[in-house]
């Protein structure tokens, strides 16, 4: 598939946060491992600082953010950019699932913190599915 | 030095997450806070107190530069600030090509870190510089361009092909860009200027000069070791429109062989018939 065909998965810039950390892995099991070729990212950075190639992209390809808390970072700012989110996943969402754990650190994940990022990761390949269309690995 | 750090987004390069561990490293080392650029772009009041209290340092990954892009853009002060390409680059090093940094990415992190967070008399004192003349152009050539002129020094300046020059005296030279170049830039607002000491090649970068418009990589036209900075620029970068050939210079260099950088340079005339070329392609 080409770049410009994939389901565009967009995490929040993070840095600094644990959850943070978690969208940012999320997105990259996502695009290295899940979904490779239905899915590709961008850096929302690009995105923020109004980079032509990452604008064009936000307003043709369908988009799936991952913000790690409520402020929503990356779906706003799709938004702002003129594109579409298909579907807007918080970390929250699935770290709520699991009452009490604690995912690690900004720096690093510990297990409770991967099994978090692939929880979430499983959640949007299956969105990337049903955008794209084409049968992802399970 | 604790300080603001802020940090490119860094998401889809290797050296982007490099920056983020850089940023991690110094947070753990000097209780730097970190700044996330999007947020600070989309709420720049989170991070108020913070800017306020604390010096900025930025890090970017690539020659985006987002971070310092948006540091100008809201008018922040930067203390410091490290491109991580040249930065890991000058250690002599190199890094690892993943987006999740290793164990020997992480390493070079905390050494890159570290040098952004040392304290100032950690660092190197800079030489004491004995004191040189740069004359000012006494005859100027024009090259002219529908209604736009282009004012080139006639003498004692020799230029590149990337439009900027070099003035020479003794074994100490001055670069900056050319008249035609701050032109083409309109309005210029940020010099970022390299680190003093560093030595570097001819056609080697030696900072950026941002303007509303573009950022226009400065070439040196020289080799040598960089003994000084512009130290008005920070607070005027609008010298470089206003006096592109004197107030506006960039940097100053200990030469390491003008004999032999000479040989690929321009003379005024032969500059002169370049911005002539380049005016009448850039309008066609």
């Amino acid at each position: 598939m080409k770049q410009t065909e994939q389901v565009l998965v967009i995490p929040c810039s993070g840095i600094g946060k644990v959850h943070g950390l978690i969208s940012r892995e999320a997105t990259y099991l996502v695009t290295d491992e899940l979904a490779p070729d239905q899915a590709g990212t961008l850096c929302l950075a690009l995105l923020v600082k109004g980079d032509e190639e990452a604008l064009e992209r936000v307003r043709t390809q369908p988009c799936i953010t991952i913000d790690g808390c409520p402020k929503a970072c990356a779906q706003k700012n799709v938004a702002l950019a003129g594109g579409q989110t298909d579907c807007a996943f918080q970390v929250l969402q699935v770290l709520k699932q699991h009452r009490g754990a604690q995912p690690g650190s900004a720096s690093g994940l510990n297990e409770v913190g991967w099994a978090v990022a692939r929880e979430l990761a499983e959640l949007v390949r299956d969105k990337v599915t049903e955008l794209s269309g084409c049968e992802v690995k399970s | 030095m604790k300080c603001a750090v802020l940090v490119c987004s860094g998401l889809d390069k290797p050296l982007g997450s490099l920056a983020r561990e850089v940023a991690l490293c110094a947070a753990g080392q000097a209780e730097c806070e970190i700044v996330c650029p999007v947020l600070l772009s989309n709420s720049p009041g989170r991070y108020e107190a913070v800017l306020k209290d604390l010096p900025l340092a930025v890090v970017d990954g690539c020659g985006t530069r987002c971070a310092t892009k948006l540091a100008t853009q809201l008018e922040l002060k930067i203390t410091r600030r490290m491109l991580l390409p040249e930065a890991v680059k000058e250690l002599g090093e190199t890094f690892e090509d993943s987006l999740r940094p290793g164990p020997k990415a992480q390493e070079l992190a905390l050494k890159l870190a570290l040098q952004l967070v040392a304290d100032d008399e950690e660092q190197e004192p800079a030489p004491e510089l004995e004191a040189v003349l740069f004359p000012e152009p006494v005859d100027l050539l024009k090259v002219t361009h529908g209604k736009f002129v282009f004012p080139i020094p006639a003498e004692g300046y020799f230029f590149n092909e990337n439009d900027c020059w070099v003035q020479v005296v003794g074994s100490r030279a001055r670069i900056g860009i050319s008249d035609y170049m701050q032109q083409s830039l309109t309005d210029i607002t940020f010099f970022e200027a390299p680190d003093v000491g560093r030595a570097i090649a001819q056609f080697d970068d030696a900072g950026a000069v941002e303007s509303a418009k573009a950022v226009f990589d400065v070439i040196s036209p020289v080799s040598g070791k960089i003994v000084a900075v512009n130290p008005v620029l920070d607070d005027t970068p609008e010298l470089i429109n206003e006096q592109p050939y004197t107030g506006g210079w960039l940097v100053e260099l200990e030469l390491a062989d003008f004999d032999a950088d000479r040989e690929l340079l321009l003379t005024a005339e032969e500059y002169a018939v370049k911005v002539k070329q380049k005016a009448a392609e850039a309008s066609a």
